[in-house]
């Protein structure tokens, strides 16, 4: 689903954030990610999300080479992606409703059917009474669950997230990561930038670390794992 | 496969009006959500566009006004005292035939009469052994407007010039070229305020919408990340320039209106003062209509440019990536 094939990358000025990465992740995996902070997460899920160019090797996303794609082609390819954000990315003028509804107002579908999937997935997320709130009249951890409903509203073959945990306790931590499992489960191919270790080590899934922007590491996922204890 | 393909087209072209209709609207959204920023500039952009108007208004009427006047072009052409009533109305007779003019002709006695009753000399005039005026023919042209007047003006002078019987040709026209010459000044006015204002509705339409697309960067870059196209991002704020440009055309007709009720009474009472009939012309329907896309259309131009420039530098500054 996600090949990344002698990746760098290489920032204007000189700094390079990735170097010679190297990866392969299948249809149905679920991934973390992890490294200290500049070991370049952060760029590896923005060169997925082909919000960066490689400056070098090939980036395959769902068979499609990303550096051999046009630009006009960029939405087509972020569809296929639902993206979460540490900040969240809430637009503030926006209630609930309509932040999560965004991808479907964005595939023109029609109002009626976008109701009642944007309900479904609140429901899902625990948010089915916040529908009219505004987000800043939320908490950060259902402010956190509106950016995953608005990720998985659209049903996107893959998921990236960018420190979904970041400023969340431990007990929400673990719900949402559960979250993520459920989703996996169903299909999706899960890929999660997070440092905080403990968890990642609590859900026995592949990990892929990485350290000054090269990839050193890649362990796979222990089959009798311990997240359920 | 065929039937497929139709009902892929269906579908897009579904999804399209849906986006498109979610753009209309929220451009609306935006505009009733910031009230006062939109009257403000509504007003600004109104102010702006009805001063070409109404000078356009202006200079329409006034033209109108000179196309009412015959008597105006008048040329008065006194003979040569030997020349009698049968020169003169040979004379006549010969200007009749002509396209461009009309002649009737006053007799010695009739002159006479005539200023003894405008100039209050007529006691002056009984010290005249015998009447001193010769024969005159008032020619007056038969033309449709001022910069046609001059013209035929002009010709008939040179021609009447040449008879024999001609004495004087008084042309009586000078202050019609000057007004024709004021209504060109006033029409070349109205085409440089229209360029400048249309100018100033331009920039004041793309500035708005540039501090729109600013503070709604977020915006833009959470709408590009979850898979929204250039077009798609750039829809709303063209149509929100539009309504800018159409709200601020209206609001121009609406002054525009406005002042023309508060001219009419005075200005019928200065020509009523000429012995004139005269009723102000407003815009007919086709101007209004004109007036108002042309309004839209600025606006949405102003919009085009703000948001083409302001997307470039976001895409420049990577944080839209590749869009």
């Amino acid at each position: 689903m996600i090949t990344f094939a002698h990746v760098s990358k290489r920032y204007v000025g000189g700094a390079s954030a990735l170097l010679d990465v190297n990866f392969h992740i299948d249809a149905g995996e679920m991934v973390f990610l992890t490294g200290h902070s500049g070991a370049g997460k952060s760029t590896l899920l923005r060169l997925i999300l082909m919000l960066e160019q490689a400056s070098g090797g090939q980036v395959v996303v769902n068979g499609r080479n990303l550096s051999k794609t046009s630009a006009r082609l960029t939405p087509q390819v972020r569809r296929q992606i639902g993206m979460i954000f540490q900040d969240h990315k809430l637009l503030r003028d926006k209630t609930v409703f309509d932040n999560v509804s965004l991808p479907l107002m964005i595939a023109g579908m029609r109002y009626s059917e976008i109701r009642k999937r944007v309900r479904a997935v609140l429901d899902k997320v625990g948010l089915r009474n916040k529908e009219k709130a505004w987000p800043l009249m939320l908490s950060g951890g259902e402010q956190q669950r509106v950016g995953i409903a608005r990720a998985i509203v659209g049903m996107p073959p893959i998921l990236l997230a960018d420190e979904p945990t970041g400023n969340l306790d431990p007990q929400l931590s673990k719900e949402l990561f559960n979250l993520f499992r459920q989703l996996n489960a169903q299909g999706v191919t899960v890929m999660i930038a997070s440092h905080d270790l403990t968890l990642i080590r609590s859900m026995s899934q592949r990990v892929l670390v990485l350290s000054a922007g090269r990839l050193i590491d890649d362990i796979p996922a222990v089959i009798s794992g311990g997240w359920e204890k | 496969m065929s039937n497929m393909r139709v009902k892929f087209v269906r579908r897009r072209l579904r999804a399209w009006s849906r986006r498109q209709l979610y753009s209309f609207f929220s451009s609306l959204g935006t505009l009733l959500g910031h009230r006062l920023a939109t009257t403000m500039t509504v007003l600004v952009l109104g102010i702006a566009m009805v001063l070409p108007l109404g000078l356009y208004l202006a200079v329409n009427n006034l033209r109108g006004l000179d196309l009412q006047q015959d008597e105006w072009g008048a040329i008065t052409v006194f003979l040569h005292n030997d020349i009698d009533e049968k020169g003169a109305a040979e004379l006549a007779r010969m200007i009749d035939d002509r396209p461009d003019a009309s002649a009737e002709t006053v007799s010695p006695q009739q002159g006479m009469d005539e200023f003894r009753l405008a100039s209050g000399f007529g006691q002056v005039l009984d010290l005249f052994d015998e009447n001193p005026l010769p024969w005159v023919v008032l020619v007056t042209p038969q033309v449709r407007d001022a910069e046609q007047l001059g013209m035929v003006v002009g010709n008939l002078d040179a021609w009447l010039q040449t008879r024999d019987a001609v004495d004087i040709v008084q042309v009586d026209h000078k202050w019609l070229q000057r007004l024709a010459g004021l209504l060109e000044l006033g029409e070349a006015f109205v085409t440089v305020l229209s360029v400048m204002f249309s100018l100033a509705v331009f920039v004041v339409v793309a500035n708005t919408i540039r501090l729109d697309v600013a503070n709604r960067c977020e915006e833009i870059e959470v709408l590009s990340v979850v898979g929204a196209s250039e077009n798609f991002i750039r829809q709303p704020f063209l149509y929100t320039g539009f309504w800018y440009g159409l709200l601020g055309a209206l609001f121009a007709l609406v002054l525009l209106s406005i002042s023309v009720l508060y001219l009419q009474q005075p200005t019928e009472d200065l020509l009523d003062a000429y012995g004139n009939s005269f009723e102000i012309q407003g815009l007919n329907t086709f101007h209004v209509a004109l007036v108002l896309l042309a309004g839209g259309a600025l606006g949405f131009l102003g919009a085009l440019v703000s948001v083409q420039r302001y997307l470039r530098q976001l895409r420049v500054s990577g944080r839209l990536g590749r869009i």
